[in-house]
């Protein structure tokens, strides 16, 4: 099929790649540990998608086959979102806290 | 190629559930894929309650190697391109090609996997177990499991080699590439679930 260029699928790659080089970098910069975790959370989400939408061919799907694979993954997250944080606030912070 | 061709039997109903040109197999490959992300999600979660919750959990970095557990992140990656222009190579009818970006693809599985058993001789050697703590526990268990899915890519990637080197999916007016596609996007969900798994267990 046409719609899925060669040049697309090697950028994809590189992006892949330059994103996987930022985040180790990261982890050995100094930043606080709630920017660590959420600089890290941003960069792996982008790469899960990009994942998805060039190599998975999400973005040249339907739109209802777009909602029956996005959809059911916002519940888990909603899930972890309310459990980490009832599990964050009752131990007193130490996952954002703790240097070590 | 005719669309018919390249879809193989396309879902679709008159009802509004418009899957388009994705065939039968494929959207089932997308919805075990979703059954399969929760499995996954339920085990990274069980580790996120634990260590939110724990006073004294360890640095992943001061247990783990990261340059080498970045280097294996890289070889998925790099598969995963390999399995596109594989693909694509299918998809334009070049069967050599084909052939030769899977079995690349196939290479990259395998070296994850020689990464892994060195990995884990190593640890264990140190004295790591999955009964040790709650951070080895959460370390072994969801890394194991998607291991597990890297050995069935393997093998799932195997079959679908030796049918395209015969040519099932490029030779003859009626062939599709589909099963190609299918079995791509469950490599690439092994790829897709290694990028979350080496951020929160071995970065975070």
């Amino acid at each position: 099929m046409a719609g899925h260029s060669k040049k697309e699928y090697v950028v994809v790659f590189f992006v892949l790649t330059l994103l996987t080089g930022l985040e180790v970098g990261l982890k050995y910069m100094n930043l606080s540990r709630t920017a660590l975790i959420g600089g890290l959370i941003a960069l792996a989400l982008a790469k899960a998608t990009a994942v998805a939408l060039f190599f998975m061919h999400l973005k040249s799907e339907t739109r209802t086959l777009k909602l029956v694979v996005g959809i059911p993954l916002l519940f888990p997250a909603l899930y972890a979102i309310v459990l980490i944080s009832e599990s964050i606030y009752r131990s007193g912070f130490t996952l954002m806290a703790t240097a070590h | 190629m005719s669309q018919a061709a390249e879809a193989g039997h396309a879902v679709s109903d008159e009802k509004g559930f418009d899957f388009g040109k994705a065939s039968s197999g494929k959207v089932a490959m997308w919805i075990f894929l979703l059954s399969d992300a929760m499995s996954f999600g339920g085990l990274l979660l069980a580790y996120a309650i634990l260590r939110s919750g724990s006073h004294d959990w360890p640095d992943p970095s001061k247990r783990l190697g990261i340059p080498f557990t970045a280097g294996m992140t890289f070889v998925l990656i790099c598969s995963s391109v390999t399995m596109v222009l594989g693909l694509a190579a299918a998809q334009e009818k070049d069967k050599k090609k084909a052939v030769f970006w899977l079995c690349l693809t196939i290479l990259g599985g395998l070296l994850f996997l020689t990464g892994q058993v060195k990995e884990y001789t190593g640890l264990i050697h140190e004295g790591a177990g999955i009964t040790v703590d709650n951070m080895w526990a959460t370390f072994f268990i969801p890394t194991s499991f998607h291991g597990l899915h890297v050995f069935t890519g393997v093998t799932y990637l195997s079959i679908i080699t030796i049918q395209t080197a015969r040519g099932k999916y490029t030779d003859g007016p009626n062939a599709s590439a589909n099963n190609i596609e299918v079995a791509g996007l469950f490599w690439h969900f092994v790829d897709l679930v290694w990028i979350l798994v080496f951020t929160f267990i071995y970065l975070i």
